[in-house]
């Protein structure tokens, strides 16, 4: 019991903190607008003067109410005293905390005081809504909310979500559910070569048709999300499959997408070179710099080759940028009129562009599927878990480690150069830092080494953000605290990769060769 | 500390040490050349204007420095990066930016000025109070990070909590910047300690101005580092830090509590960083959230350089990055917008050529 | 005329001011079953990693087949035929148990990334016949049924045998045993042993083997050899290391020859 309190209090601070943070930072306003948007009351951009009160009780209520489930969580003794009273104590003390906060900002409130200099996000207006309109008790109002939300957080989780009988309903649910499949005779279509194609055949047919639906935007949107998926799989063969971490993977993108732009753009050298001749191009140069790159620093410890890429990458962009070199790369105004594709002498419209995308991601993803299940794959996957064990294996550790260099650098400059050429234009801004953690954050939340991982994580880390538009500016906050998270609680990614079975596979195709007692453990 | 090792994991590829070999030669010649044409045959430079760069290397050296110390302790100990170090740094600038702003707030009347404030009335006192507070919230993010971040992933292969700072320090950049908006920020320093006054020092025919707030600089770093020192060597934290990091498992047979001990390494850790934080501010006057990421980097730069987990080393590697950092662009007739390029290059370089670093590292041992 | 498959000549490694394996000089005919013993810290899994090529001895030669291996990387020398397995277990944790014995072929295979891409008929026949190799090797250590299993979670015995598979599909001419039987029970530890000789009877392997079990190394070996102190302090059959004073006294400590000499005596005096 001593430790559900002390628990409850350490919670009650990490909500309370969490809440304030949300305040100071504009947080709250945006999720009130937000929330007026999905209930109808108030526009999405409405000014904060005109955001009703109830749709911030509402955030904050469902705040507590999660913090207060939490709370509660119990394994030993799940009686009502045990659940109510943790979050009771997270309640109270998260509002103690916040209403303190409160009381603060009212006094600032009263007397007309403009934070805006230091803290942005807190205007008087903002004050105001925050003290549910200028309340004067609002403290004593924050207090009794939060503890009543906690504790009906953990009535809420106790009698409904860890319920028996919910969890009864939901295993009984899913045996019909089980049982029905299995009596219609659906079970044979599952895993089917049959349905595996047709399902193809209809993602095919939308690929195809959906570009020609839903306009301009979604259309660049997707296609970014294509070339970050060819990003992903070339930065998985690096950091998932051979593990090495590599922080400059941008310096290849870059590569890529200044070699496509200076053998086609019409200034600083007019070298009007073919689109798919200059595509090459750069595939090629990026796997040379991946090469050279690679050749002296390989042997390092893992940590030092993060830093030392993440330098290169550096490097590469300020060199690209700096007045020296101008005179090569066009310095900051980049690179213009870079080279379109043509099929027989037609330009590609956008939505080719984006079906052209879909074939380079096709083929990247079959080649990256059979690497990873060949011998190379397996030597990768040796050498990432165990460097010294697996030379000793007889696996030459440097000539593969190269080799995933120069193949996970060669997908980037493909990529680069798709980007470069759809832009029309390529620049230093286009390659800064932020795409090298862009990416690896995607390899890393979708799962590393795992393919379809990187699909899910491109989605999840250039799609979602896309519908959330109006939380742009929380975007790498919530990158930086979904990389926390995901490393303490879930590091092996959304969507980990599996081994396949070979056994079983094995004996599947050769029934003959089975051993004797016919059943093969799986 | 413990024997020393070397960072290459076996490699006996004579290809790639040949390249190594070459490349080695072929820099330093071009290095070479360039130092030679641009101190003799073009000669820019008069000696004022080389201590004045060789001044400012050391002032900004002695910040390295104190970040330095701050990356190898951890390295010592938990073998990671700590990427977030940095914006560690960062957190302490804001702290003292804030408590400038607040002492500069209150008015402290006197007879000769009814305008004048706290800030300028007791200058020594706000200073001394800016670098507390900057360096308190410094420790207090530094041992949260720690507790948050890291504690929970001491088990977890090297590649996990490295992206675990990584992200850290990408969440305290934008929380930063969410808070107290994306703009640049100048510190009022107190009148007395205004940026650009200082002491004129004549070298040959012109004077060269040797800065109140860099000597404050350099006077403290070198207080702090001796202060560090002496911890390290003589308390009995320092003792527990020097165990810990040469082998946890034998440390905590011996009645070691692990687990608080690196949390004091972090909180040291961060009252370096964040007084290096409030020194930046008072000498250069501008920052915001970004503030912490090239010195970050720098300062990692410098603790390789002097050796990993050294802790001497981490001083010298600081003071040698900043003057290198300062010296270099004049001295190789380069642009000083490449000077970032310099620092990356010491670090890649010094990575291929001597990864133990100069004065060799200091990490326990891997068994096979 | 026996070939000898391993010799070393003076072999000496030093670290810093520590000198693990002094001078000490082995040899191992074919088809034969030598084991290193001695007290811990004697150098055993040093002189081991001097054969495998982890470590570059100072001083003295590895010679394999007359060829000299020493300060080759451990890749090359796996490939010329002489595989491991170690003190505490090192699988590739996060593959199936199959895979780790596939990867253990790797040497004798010969796909390239190209092939890979292309799944020509020749990558695609070898592949297979690597699958099949596998599931042989997986039945012959006994551990059919459990191929697709994830090395790591596997029982410890299970793991034990599954490195030895690995160590076994690289063909070698020579396996370095390090500490096989460590952790087993006396059932496991008879199986373990009779494994290891039909290692040597039916494969004809020669076994180079660390053990600390008196009862395996007496019971298998063709010859010991006893290090202290990184010096071979003895060497020959079973019976006369069991009789060596040097020997005993390396173990027990100094004036255990003497009580060891004393309780024989007793003994013959009761017979």
């Amino acid at each position: 019991m001593r430790t559900s309190i002390k628990n409850g209090i350490r919670l009650g601070s990490i909500v309370g903190v969490v809440l304030i943070f949300f305040h100071l930072t504009g947080f709250s306003v945006v999720a009130s607008s937000m929330l007026g948007n999905l209930l109808g009351n108030a526009s999405r951009t409405a000014n904060v003067t005109r955001l009703p009160i109830i749709n911030l009780i509402i955030f904050i209520t469902l705040l507590c109410i999660f913090a207060g489930g939490i709370a509660s969580k119990n394994k030993e003794i799940d009686s009502w005293g045990n659940t109510l009273i943790p979050g009771a104590i997270t309640g109270a003390f998260s509002g103690l905390l916040v209403a303190i906060f409160v009381y603060l900002i009212g006094i600032v409130y009263a007397q007309n005081i403009d934070l805006r200099n230091y803290l942005p996000e807190v205007g008087l207006p903002t004050i105001n809504y925050l003290l549910f309109d200028g309340k004067k008790f609002a403290s004593l109002l924050y207090f009794g909310l939060m503890t009543v939300g906690c504790i009906a957080g953990a009535a809420f989780f106790k009698s409904v979500i860890r319920a028996d009988w919910r969890k009864k309903a939901q295993t009984t649910s899913v045996q019909t559910f089980k049982k029905f499949v299995k009596k219609s005779g659906i079970q044979k279509f599952i895993g089917n070569k049959i349905t595996v194609y047709v399902f193809l055949a209809v993602a095919a047919l939308l690929l195809y048709f959906l570009p020609t639906q839903w306009g301009p935007y979604w259309n660049y949107i997707m296609g970014t999300v294509g070339i970050y998926i060819l990003l992903g799989l070339g930065l998985n063969i690096i950091v998932g499959l051979s593990g090495q971490l590599v922080l400059g993977y941008v310096a290849f993108f870059a590569i890529g997408a200044y070699a496509f732009g200076l053998m086609t753009a019409l200034e600083p050298h007019a070298i009007s070179m073919n689109f798919w001749l200059a595509i090459g191009f750069a595939i090629l140069a990026a796997a040379l710099t991946g090469i050279l790159l690679g050749l002296p620093i390989l042997n390092l410890r893992g940590d030092y080759l993060a830093i030392v890429t993440l330098g290169f990458g550096e490097i590469i962009r300020i060199l690209i940028k700096s007045d020296m070199l101008t005179g090569f790369t066009n310095g900051p105004s980049g690179l213009n009129g870079l080279a379109q594709p043509r099929w027989l002498g037609n330009a590609f419209t956008d939505i080719n562009f984006f079906h052209l995308i879909v074939i380079f991601v096709i083929v990247a993803i079959f080649i990256a599927n059979r690497l990873q299940s060949s011998r190379t794959g397996r030597a990768w996957l040796a050498i990432s878990a165990d460097q010294t064990v697996a030379q000793a294996t007889g696996i030459n550790t440097f000539k593969y480690k190269l080799l995933a260099l120069a193949l996970g650098a060669a997908f980037a400059g493909l990529g680069g150069a798709l980007f470069a050429s759809r832009n029309q234009f390529t620049g230093p801004e286009d390659h800064i830092l932020m795409v090298s953690i862009n990416v690896l954050c995607l390899v890393i939340v979708g799962g590393m080494g795992s393919i379809p991982g990187v699909v899910v994580g491109a989605f999840v880390l250039k799609g979602v953000p896309e519908l959330l538009r109006d939380l742009e500016s929380y975007r790498l906050l919530a990158f930086g605290a979904l990389l926390v998270v995901m490393m303490v609680m879930r590091p092996e990614g959304l969507w980990p990769k599996g081994r396949p079975a070979l056994e079983a596979l094995y004996y599947q195709k050769h029934p003959k060769d089975s051993p004797p007692d016919g059943e093969v453990q799986s | 500390m413990s024997e020393q090792k070397t960072t290459r994991e076996q490699s006996s590829l004579n290809v790639s040490k040949l390249i190594r070999w070459i490349a080695g030669i072929l820099l330093l010649a071009l290095v070479g050349w360039r130092v030679y044409q641009t101190a003799f045959i073009e000669g820019g430079y008069g000696p004022d204007t080389w201590m004045r760069f060789i001044i400012a290397g050391l002032v900004i050296g002695g910040m390295y420095s104190l970040i330095a110390i701050g990356y190898t302790l951890v390295y010592g100990i938990l073998f990671m990066i700590n990427f977030a170090h940095g914006e560690v740094m960062m957190l302490g600038a804001f702290g003292g930016y804030f408590m400038f702003e607040l002492f500069a707030f209150i008015k402290a009347p006197t007879a000769s000025d009814p305008n004048m404030n706290f800030l300028n009335a007791y200058p020594l006192v706000s200073v001394l109070l800016a670098f507390i507070v900057g360096a308190v919230i410094s420790a207090t993010a530094g041992f949260l990070l720690e507790r948050i971040a890291y504690r929970p992933l001491r088990k977890a292969p090297r590649l996990v909590p490295l992206i675990s700072a990584i992200g850290a320090s990408i969440f305290l950049q934008n929380a930063a910047q969410l808070l107290f908006g994306p703009q640049r920020r100048q510190y009022i320093n107190p009148d007395v300690l205004w940026r650009g006054t200082g002491w004129s020092i004549p070298v040959g025919d012109t004077t060269v101005l040797l800065t109140y707030t860099g000597t404050l600089s350099l006077v403290l770093s070198a207080l702090l580092m001796i202060g560090l020192f002496y911890i390290v060597q003589k308390t009995k934290l320092g003792r527990s830090m020097r165990a810990v990091a040469e082998n946890k498992q034998a440390a905590a047979l011996m009645g070691i509590d692990v687990d608080a001990v690196i949390g004091k390494t972090f909180i040291i850790s961060g009252i370096l960083a964040g007084s290096a934080g409030v020194m930046w501010g008072i000498h250069n006057g501008l920052f915001n959230h970004y503030v912490g990421f090239l010195p970050g980097i720098k300062a990692f730069t410098a603790a390789v350089l002097g050796g990993i987990g050294n802790i001497p080393g981490a001083m010298m590697g600081g003071m040698l990055l900043g003057i290198l950092e300062s010296v270099g662009p004049a001295a190789l007739g380069l642009d000083f917008q490449l000077k970032d390029v310099i620092a990356f290059s010491i670090l890649i370089l010094v990575l291929i050529f001597r990864p133990s670093g100069l004065l060799g590292e200091a990490l326990s041992e891997e068994k096979v | 005329m026996t070939e000898t498959v391993i010799q070393t000549h003076k072999l000496s490694k030093i670290f810093g001011g520590l000198t693990a394996v002094d001078s000490v000089d082995l040899t191992v005919p074919e088809r034969s079953i030598a084991s290193i013993i001695g007290p811990n810290g004697a150098g055993k899994t040093t002189f081991f990693n001097c054969v495998s090529g982890f470590y570059t001895p100072e001083e003295g030669d590895v010679l394999f087949y007359g060829k000299p291996i020493q300060g080759n990387a451990t890749d090359k020398i796996c490939a010329m035929g002489i595989s491991r397995t170690y003190q505490n277990i090192r699988l590739f944790s996060q593959m199936t148990a199959i895979e780790n014995i596939i990867i253990g072929k790797h040497p004798r295979l010969k796909g390239t990334w190209l092939e890979a891409i292309l799944h020509n008929p020749r990558y695609m026949n070898e592949e297979e016949e690597a699958v099949k190799e596998a599931l042989h090797l997986l039945e012959f250590v006994g551990l059919e049924g459990l191929g697709d299993h994830l090395a790591r979670n596997l029982p410890y015995g299970a793991q034990r045998r599954l490195e030895i598979a690995r160590a076994l599909a690289n063909h070698p001419k020579l396996l370095l045993l390090d500490e096989p039987t460590a952790g087993m029970n006396s059932q496991e530890t008879a199986d373990m042993t009779a494994f290891i000789k039909s290692l040597r009877d039916d494969l004809g392997i020669t076994i180079l083997l660390i053990e600390h079990d008196m009862k395996v190394v007496m019971g298998i070996s063709d010859q010991i050899t006893v290090l202290d102190y990184g010096t071979k302090i003895a060497e020959g059959k079973p019976k006369e290391i069991q009789a060596n004073q040097r020997v005993i006294e390396a173990y027990l400590g100094p004036g255990a020859a003497a009580l060891s000499k004393k309780f024989q005596r007793k003994r013959s005096h009761d017979a």
